[in-house]
């Protein structure tokens, strides 16, 4: 079964959303109060800083949205369940995690550019993750949790939702994959939160289809003296329009936030993040790479917040562009908001430009066809943010995807 | 055909302006050459016209290496006919060990990919054995006295002066060219590094190697010492001969060059030059 939607959802669509999955009263009463949200949080309209280097107007608001959802794979290493871990679809954890997934679900709003997204999905979601970590446990391994979508043209608003407690460790990768084709629009958000002293991995590698346009947010939570590195590893779709919070509310948080972007052909990319620095002692770096082929275009609108009143914050911000094609552009554009007089450190670095000629060069006298020497440094471009992914099955699936776009033939290449 | 390279007759531009003017040169399989020529004379030029670089445009004259036409050749195909070129200013690559690196560059000399690897009959290429490309590393690299925590660094970046010619020597002992062009390899380097530099020259060396050293000084002669010494005046060879040559320049100086052979001193432009005075 299907809802149409004749070009947005309505509160009836989203009432037989919980109709065809016979859900409880709390969780049908929280997506019509987030579709009230959505409805009255208009869309963007290209005017706002954050919406004009990507427009909307061909955005497959017409999309059906997709109910049949196939089931997330997901990989949970032994031992961790016995703990008290959880990572199953969000579906699931409704039925079998009402009170945890009740008390998390929903409960903030997400980045302020992207508010009228974050509430469409938190009203519509079909599928999705809960990842639950309790206080004081440590999971050796990787979490991983795999969504395939079964065609092109659909809409799907997927919530991720991971609760890492107190204490606890974890490393997650989350994936999601879909066919090549028509314009689909697949509008998954992440609510991640880390309580304090928690460690917290958290990589989501995206590979969406090339008609797909990713209209995502992702809001991170670094409680106290917890220490979150983030990748979004975004090597997909047609245009992807990524809104990024990562809000230091903890004193003594850490948070690394990492990118890895590969596009070519007409792909756009646009990536608005804020590091919202609320709280003394926090540390929050960031470092967004993204290598541009053919007539791709990566824009990157980052702001670094530090609030007023707190003390010793230190944060950066680094988007740095290759481009691989005279028609491939990028904008990189780091905003410093700095409302705090004793700061650590806040500064930003950022560069957009073509692999140099000698340096090309350099690499053919020593054999490599133009191809091969433009492949290896391209590869170690990335590796700057690839040696900071101390987990090695998220490195290698990120490899083998960044592979797949940049062409490298094996994973050794660089790292041998 | 004998395994030597001819340069004959090579004019050369950079965007309008000309560089090399009629240059003339014959380099052999197991000769150690040197080309001794003040800044601006062209030898940078020559250096990366002999390896393609693609703003040098050659406009008269050949090239030939064991008898093929080099000119016609991408650098990666010069690079796998056995010639080499040591850098003067060598690129960094950032994000790549010099172990990767060195394993690169081996396989795509000594362990080029079948270009019609397909079907069935394929396997999957490795190249070079991990195990064994390591313990060739190794071997190198002690043979240079390399600090082995040096394959792990980035190519070239953070590299010192001397530890970037050095880099450039291990990359030569690993390929093994047959013909090597060192540009300007002594350039930047205080004694002891000159010296290092030299001995990893000198082990390399081989009866099958040839080597073109490009250099502004003798000083380099010292330690590698050339059969032939050339002296590059404004875009030609204008002068040819043995180890002693190097030690008179040294003495007298370019204007002595240009007196000899009749150019204004200081000068060179928009004469036309004698022939060289002596040639092998």
């Amino acid at each position: 079964m299907t809802v149409q939607t004749a070009s947005i959802l309505d509160a009836d669509a989203i009432g037989r959303i919980s109709d065809r999955f016979d859900e409880p009263d709390w969780l049908r009463a929280h997506r019509a109060a987030w579709w009230k949200r959505a409805d009255a949080t208009p869309p963007p309209t290209g005017q706002e800083e954050e919406w004009r280097r990507t427009s909307l107007a061909d955005l497959p608001r017409g999309a059906v949205l997709l109910m049949d959802v196939p089931e997330l794979e997901t990989h949970l290493p032994s031992g961790a369940a016995e703990h008290g871990v959880i990572l199953t679809d969000l579906r699931t954890a409704v039925r079998d995690h009402p009170k945890l997934v009740e008390r998390g679900l929903g409960q903030v709003d997400g980045p302020a550019s992207h508010a009228h997204f974050w509430a469409l999905a938190q009203a519509a979601w079909t599928g999705g993750l809960f990842c639950y970590v309790p206080r004081g446990v440590s999971v050796d391994g990787t979490l991983v949790a795999r969504q395939t979508l079964p065609r092109a043209d659909v809409a799907f608003h997927p919530v991720t939702l991971v609760v890492a407690e107190e204490d606890s460790s974890v490393t997650l990768l989350t994936e999601v994959v879909s066919p090549d084709g028509a314009a689909g629009w697949y509008g998954g958000i992440a609510d991640v939160r880390a309580g304090a002293s928690a460690r917290v991995r958290y990589a989501d590698l995206q590979q969406l289809g090339d008609g797909a346009w990713r209209i995502g947010a992702e809001r991170v939570v670094v409680g106290q003296d917890a220490v979150v590195t983030t990748l979004n590893a975004e090597v997909g779709s047609r245009i992807t329009k990524l809104g990024l919070d990562v809000l230091m509310t903890g004193k003594g948080g850490t948070s690394k936030v990492l990118g890895i972007l590969a596009a070519g052909d007409d792909q756009q990319i646009d990536i608005n993040t804020v590091q919202d620095l609320a709280a003394d002692h926090t540390t929050s770096d960031l470092l967004y790479l993204s290598a541009l082929y053919d007539r791709a275009h990566a824009s990157f609108y980052g702001i670094t917040n530090v609030r007023h009143g707190t003390k010793q914050t230190s944060s950066y911000q680094e988007c740095r562009n290759l481009l691989l094609s005279p028609q491939a552009g990028a904008e990189p554009i780091p905003v410093l908001e700095i409302a705090a007089n004793d700061i650590l450190r806040c500064g930003h670095g950022a560069t957009a430009g073509a692999i140099d000629p000698t340096t090309l060069f350099y690499a053919q006298t020593r054999g490599l066809d133009a191809d091969a020497a433009e492949r290896m440094i391209v590869r170690g471009f990335f590796e700057q943010v690839v040696s900071q992914i101390v987990d090695e099955t998220i490195r290698e699936r990120v490899l083998a995807a960044l592979a797949r776009r940049i062409g490298a033939e094996s994973s050794d290449e660089v790292a041998a | 055909m004998t395994d030597e390279l001819v340069i004959s007759g090579l004019e050369v531009s950079i965007g309008e302006k000309k560089i090399l003017k009629g240059l003339d040169l014959t380099v052999r399989q197991g000769e150690v050459h040197a080309l001794m020529g003040p800044n601006g004379s062209g030898k940078t030029s020559l250096a990366y016209t002999l390896m393609g670089h693609p703003e040098y445009r050659v406009t008269a004259g050949t090239v030939t290496w064991r008898g093929q036409d080099l000119l016609a050749l991408t650098p990666d195909k010069r690079a796998q006919l056995g010639l080499f070129l040591a850098f003067q200013y060598p690129s960094a690559i950032p994000g790549v060990t010099v172990a990767s690196f060195l394993r690169n560059i081996y396989n795509a000399i000594h362990h080029p990919k079948p270009a019609d690897a397909d079907g069935e009959r394929s396997i999957k290429y490795t190249g070079i054995p991990l195990g064994k490309f390591r313990k060739l590393m190794e071997e190198k690299m002690s043979l240079l006295r390399m600090d082995p925590a040096f394959a792990t660094r980035y190519v070239n970046e953070g590299f010192s002066g001397g530890e970037k010619k050095r880099l450039e020597m291990l990359q030569m002992a690993t390929v093994m060219p047959t013909m090597a062009i060192l540009d300007e390899t002594d350039s930047g380097l205080d004694i002891d590094a000159l010296k290092s530099v030299a001995e990893g020259i000198n082990a390399t060396l081989s009866s099958e190697m040839g080597v073109l050293m490009i250099t502004h000084y003798q000083r380099m002669l010292n330690y590698v010492t050339p059969q032939f010494v050339h002296v590059l005046l404004d875009g030609r060879v204008v002068m040819s001969g043995g180890e002693e040559l190097s030690h008179q320049l040294e003495a007298n100086g370019y204007d002595w060059v240009r007196e000899q052979i009749g150019l204004p001193e200081g000068t060179g432009d928009e004469v036309s030059a004698p022939e060289p005075v002596a040639s092998h």
